[in-house]
């Protein structure tokens, strides 16, 4: 018997070892720290791992050495001593426990200031040509289910963020993928339109829950450009599953450069086609999309469980799209037509919504020719990224 | 002169009223078949009930499991819906918290704690009958949303707002509502009874530090159950009054902070864990010693530990909303208190390891269940040490991390003891053992299962897996250990089978056989000085208690150089069950019927109102009933002869 628990126990450490093996290359890998919070986070969490996985080779190793040890052997018939405790010993496994617990606390409470704490870091941006200086911030609005990242110039000292319903509008609005520059500690502020979602970037810094009624402050930073993934980790409904994000960073002057056409207004269009598509977008999308230049953000009412959906001025500028499930880009670089047309012929096929409560994207029974008229113009808003981004921020 | 005669005649009156009231009120005859079991008093039927209907809700619940494996076997999955499968994984959960783990405590608590303290009944028989049938009723009601197409779909954590009635439309958070507030009817009463029970009904002798370990950690959650349930029940009646009577107590839109839900919530959810761990320990409190052959090391530190674990259990709550934005300040102290939790957890892993130090071990199937529980509580209780860490909670909180780290602390904690317990009690319950040739096999699937599918879970966690997502994608590294967890899970299934094979042949092979005779693991509470299996009247005669573990004390002592020697045999210390003498409380009708009204006033509350009226009725006509039935049937099967017609035996017996 105790061949199998020594077999069981290897077995078991090879799990434990294969943590670390099996993570690596993992893009929500929670032990790959690309950005300062999350690596104060991990060195924090990496000793008390040890230290756990200490404690855990000592009790086990120590059943198996009092199986192996004082098994009966039917030797002899002699009953082993009464022994009915030993108060040293108590108070012994009482207080190591609580000294390693100490100091365990210890290092949690300088942790937990660090991560809570912010940087008053200001960016130096210019914008319609004329300087501001930015401290780095971004309001976040979850929904079921996709992300929307709202950004501020002037700050969001005097907003008024207590209707996450019915927001000021704001200078840039994007949904699903948040950009970023790098180097820069960005302050986020996390609400929700509706349910209670969770904003999670493993790579940048753990998660902050996304309460209606609440803004809850968080930030993130991230040391390389790069894309960097995450998931709504609060079950928000029917769609959880299907709520994704990401962060794009970037160099600062990219990021000027980002700045400076994400503010712009959508161009007209141009082509028959596209010109039909943005009729059709005028008669339907108008009533929960919004483009800069052709409509406004609408306030919802409270007998409304949403109406928001995502700012579509730079749609094409986003490699995601539907809450972060689907690509927008073929790996070529080419718009992948198909599972667009799929989208706007049937959503809630594509995606699991309740769409007849006005949650997520219905179907809206548009025919063949208006699908593709409203391709055509969604094809004009916005510029499209680099085929590196494309490749970058590909999901499956 | 009238005067004189008056009392007289009204005292034979009142004596045949008790006896006879009306003819409505008799209690029924007890006997033997289905009527007696659903009409029974006795803590052990109705601790074999809650066992029997616990286990029939694991297999549910086991099934929903399996399902969310299989779907989850590889990405893309299409076994389930997102639908369908938010309403299993939130089924598995209620199911197995509310109707397994608790239950089956119920059952260890129910048939043991008098056995234990030397008490021939609970103190408030009829109310522990009562417990029992609305348990049941509050758990059919509950599984039957899954007939009506619309079974719960917020999660057993039932965050507002998504539970409320724009986010979840349908009925199922209100079985999920009306459900557990019948439960937790249920599981109060049961508390109060078992608090009087072990303050109040002690054999003599029996002083609170010489009660056993397992019944020490029943009282502990018993008091848990009695300050908790409180709480989920007012959480429960804010959300049934948001979703069906327009109340906003969890609606954002209209100015509420649905943060009072998860505070709500946990408060009574985080004792909660210690309600379904608690009890146990307690077994395999029992079970080591037994197999070691020595008494429980640190006995007071045990019940002490038991103790601080209680209290400390009411200061952790918020350990589960170190994401919801409550502030550092709270996170920074729930972090502290949530480390120092593990303290006393410790001391009781250290001193069962310190019991098995210097003994002489057998490794049968309850031995085997015991060590497994003190290994795998271990890894969780561990876990749980890296999530107390607040800051590293952030990564860990919400995704596979978690759900591997109640999964050791729930399956390799409570269950694997709930198991030992099986194992160990079968033969005081059934009067015949398990096979252990099955039992070993069962064990070793079950522990190789438990550690396939939770131990990988570990690993998917911190690789970023979310939890409670219908499906997942390629790409992030999570296909391999999906699939062999869900391996893994079909492998307990096969434990779980064998589980039962192995009740259904040893019964099998029982039948006609005598019993297995007193004391079959040489054992050493005072459950076992009554014959296997026990006599409805639990012993013959009460018991003097002078030591803790009375029974080893008169089955050994020491010899003239100070070594252990056996002085009786366990036929010489063990009671026959020859007593015929002893009064028992009669068997009644009401507290089933009552506990049947409960379901209709909770269909009435989501179809229709009307449907409440009969179900108000039944409880109300049951309640009346109760306090008028007569307090026993002469002619009922319950020992007691009735020769006496004085009507002083009336006066005498307690009033259940």
């Amino acid at each position: 018997m105790f061949k199998k628990e020594f077999k069981f126990s290897v077995f078991l450490l090879g799990i434990f070892t294969l943590i670390s093996a099996c993570s690596s290359g993992a893009e929500l890998d929670t032990l790959n720290p690309k950005g300062p919070t999350s690596r104060s986070i991990d060195s924090l969490a990496d000793p008390v791992f040890m230290i756990a996985g200490v404690v855990f080779l000592i009790i086990f190793g120590g059943t198996a050495l009092l199986w192996l040890r004082f098994r009966d052997d039917h030797s002899d018939e002699e009953f082993p001593d009464q022994i009915h405790g030993n108060f040293r010993l108590e108070i012994l496994w009482t207080l190591v426990p609580t000294l390693i617990l100490a100091g365990v606390s210890v290092f949690t409470l300088i942790t937990l200031s660090e991560i809570n704490g912010t940087d008053d870091n200001v960016m130096a941006l210019s914008v319609d040509g004329e300087a501001i200086s930015w401290e780095p911030e971004v309001l976040v609005v979850g929904q079921q289910w996709w992300w929307e990242y709202r950004y501020y110039l002037d700050g969001l000292d005097g907003v008024d963020l207590s209707d996450a319903r019915n927001l000021p509008p704001a200078d840039i609005i994007t949904s699903t993928q948040m950009v970023v520059p790098t180097g820069e500690e960005i302050e986020l502020k996390i609400t929700s339109r509706d349910v209670i979602h969770s904003h999670w970037i493993p790579a940048l810094n753990g998660k902050r829950d996304a309460v209606p009624g609440r803004v809850s402050p968080w930030k993130i930073e991230a040391d390389e450009p790069g894309v960097y993934f995450g998931q709504c980790t609060e079950f928000c409904g029917l769609s959880h599953a299907r709520m994704r994000m990401q962060v794009v960073a970037m160099e600062p002057e990219n990021f000027q450069a980002w700045i400076n056409r994400q503010i712009e207004p959508a161009l007209e269009p141009t082509t028959e086609s596209s010109k039909r598509g943005k009729e059709v977008y005028e008669s339907l999308c108008v009533r929960c999309h919004v483009v800069k230049g052709v409509n406004d953000e609408t306030s919802i009412g409270a007998d409304l469980v949403s109406n928001a959906a995502p700012n579509l001025t730079h749609l094409m500028s986003r490699t995601t799209f539907a809450g972060g499930i689907f690509n927008m880009y073929e790996p070529d670089g080419s718009l992948n037509r198909t599972q667009l047309e799929a989208w706007l012929r049937n959503a809630p096929e594509e995606k699991p919504a309740y769409a007849e409560g006005r949650r997520g994207m219905p179907n809206l029974g548009l025919d063949e020719g208006q699908i593709d008229d409203l391709v055509a113009y969604l094809e004009t808003l916005g510029e499209k990224p680099t085929i590196e981004t494309i490749a970058a921020t590909e999901v499956e | 002169m009238t005067q004189t005669v008056e009392p007289q005649v009204e005292s034979t009156s009142e004596d045949q009223t008790k006896h006879q009231p009306l003819g409505v009120y008799t209690r029924p005859k007890g006997g033997n078949g289905w009527r007696d079991w659903v009409t029974t008093v006795d803590h052990k039927k109705i601790g074999v009930l809650y066992g029997a209907a616990a286990l029939f809700f694991f297999l549910i619940g086991g099934i929903e499991a399996l399902l969310i494996r299989l779907q989850l076997a590889t990405p893309n999955g299409t076994v389930l819906g997102a639908d369908m499968y938010n309403q299993m994984f939130t089924m598995h959960g209620v199911t197995m918290v509310f109707l397994v783990i608790m239950p089956l405590a119920a059952a260890f608590a129910n048939y043991l704690l008098p056995l234990q303290i030397g008490a021939r009944d609970v103190a408030f028989p009829r109310l522990n009958a009562l417990s029992f049938w609305v348990f049941l009723a509050g758990g059919l009601f509950l599984n039957t949303a899954w007939l009506f197409g619309d079974a719960p779909d917020g999660g057993w954590f039932g965050y507002a707002p998504n539970t409320g009635i724009v986010f979840s439309p349908g009925n199922g958070m209100d079985f999920y509502a009306i459900g557990l507030q019948i439960t937790g009817i249920a599981s109060l009463v049961s508390a109060m009874n078992l608090i009087v029970t072990v303050l109040n009904m002690r054999a003599p002798g029996m002083t609170l530090f010489k009660m056993p370990v397992f019944t020490w950690m029943i009282l502990v959650v018993q008091f848990l159950l009695v300050f908790a349930v409180p709480v989920i029940t007012v959480a429960l009646f804010l959300l049934l009054f948001d979703r069906n009577f327009g109340s906003n107590f969890f609606n954002p839109v209209m100015g509420a902070d649905p943060l009072l839900w998860q505070h709500l919530f946990w408060i009574f959810g985080h004792p909660e864990v210690y309600i379904l761990i608690l009890p146990s320990f307690g077994i395999i409190s029992e079970v080591i010693p037994t197999f070691s052959r020595k008494p429980i090391f640190g006995y007071p530190f045990m019940v002490f530990s038991g103790i601080a674990i209680g209290f400390m259990g009411w200061g952790v709550w918020a350990h589960h909303m170190f994401v919801s934005g409550i502030g550092p300040i709270s996170v920074a102290a729930f972090s502290l208190s949530t480390m120092f939790i593990a303290v006393p957890t410790g001391v009781k892993i250290l001193n069962w390891m310190a019991t098995m130090w210097g003994g002489k071990l057998l490794f049968n199937t309850p031995m085997l269940f015991a060590t497994g529980v003190v290994s795998m509580f271990t890894v969780g209780g561990l876990s749980g040490v890296t999530h107390a860490v607040a800051p590293a909670d952030t990564q860990q909180t919400d995704t596979y991390y978690i759900v591997a780290h109640f999964h050791y602390v729930i399956f390799g904690g409570a269950l694997l003891g709930i198991f030992a317990g099986f194992y160990f009690w079968w033969p005081k319950v059934f009067g015949h053992m398990l096979g252990e040739k099955l039992g070993k096999l069962n064990f070793w699937l079950m522990l190789i299962g438990f550690n396939l599918t939770f131990g990988p879970m570990h690993i998917l966690g911190l690789q970023g897996m979310s939890r409670r997502i219908h499906t997942y994608s390629p790409g992030f590294g999570f296909e391999l250990w999906n699939m062999v967890e869900t391996i893994g899970s079909f492998i307990i299934g096969l434990g779980v089978l064998f589980f039962l094979i192995n009740i259904y042949v040893s019964a099998k092979k029982a039948k006609g056989q005598p019993p297995i005779g007193p004391d079959p693991w040489d054992a050493r509470s005072l459950e076992w000085i009554t014959p296997n299996p026990t006599p409805i009247h639990n012993f013959d005669e009460v018991p003097n208690i002078e030591e803790l573990d009375d029974f080893w004390h008169r089955k050994y002592g020491k010899d003239e150089n100070g070594k252990i020697v056996r002085i009786a045999s366990a036929e010489e210390v063990c009671q026959d069950g020859s007593a015929t003498d002893t009064h028992l409380p009669s068997p009644s009708y009401w507290p089933l019927v009552l506990a049947l009204g409960f379901p209709f006033i909770g269909y009435g509350l989501i179809y229709s109102l009307w449907l409440c009226v009969p179900g108000g009725i039944m409880i109300l006509m049951s309640i009346y009933a109760w306090a008028f039935e007569p307090p026993d049937d002469p002619e009922g099967n319950h020992g007691d002869h009735h020769e006496d017609t004085t009507g002083e035996v009336a006066e005498e017996v307690s009033v259940d």
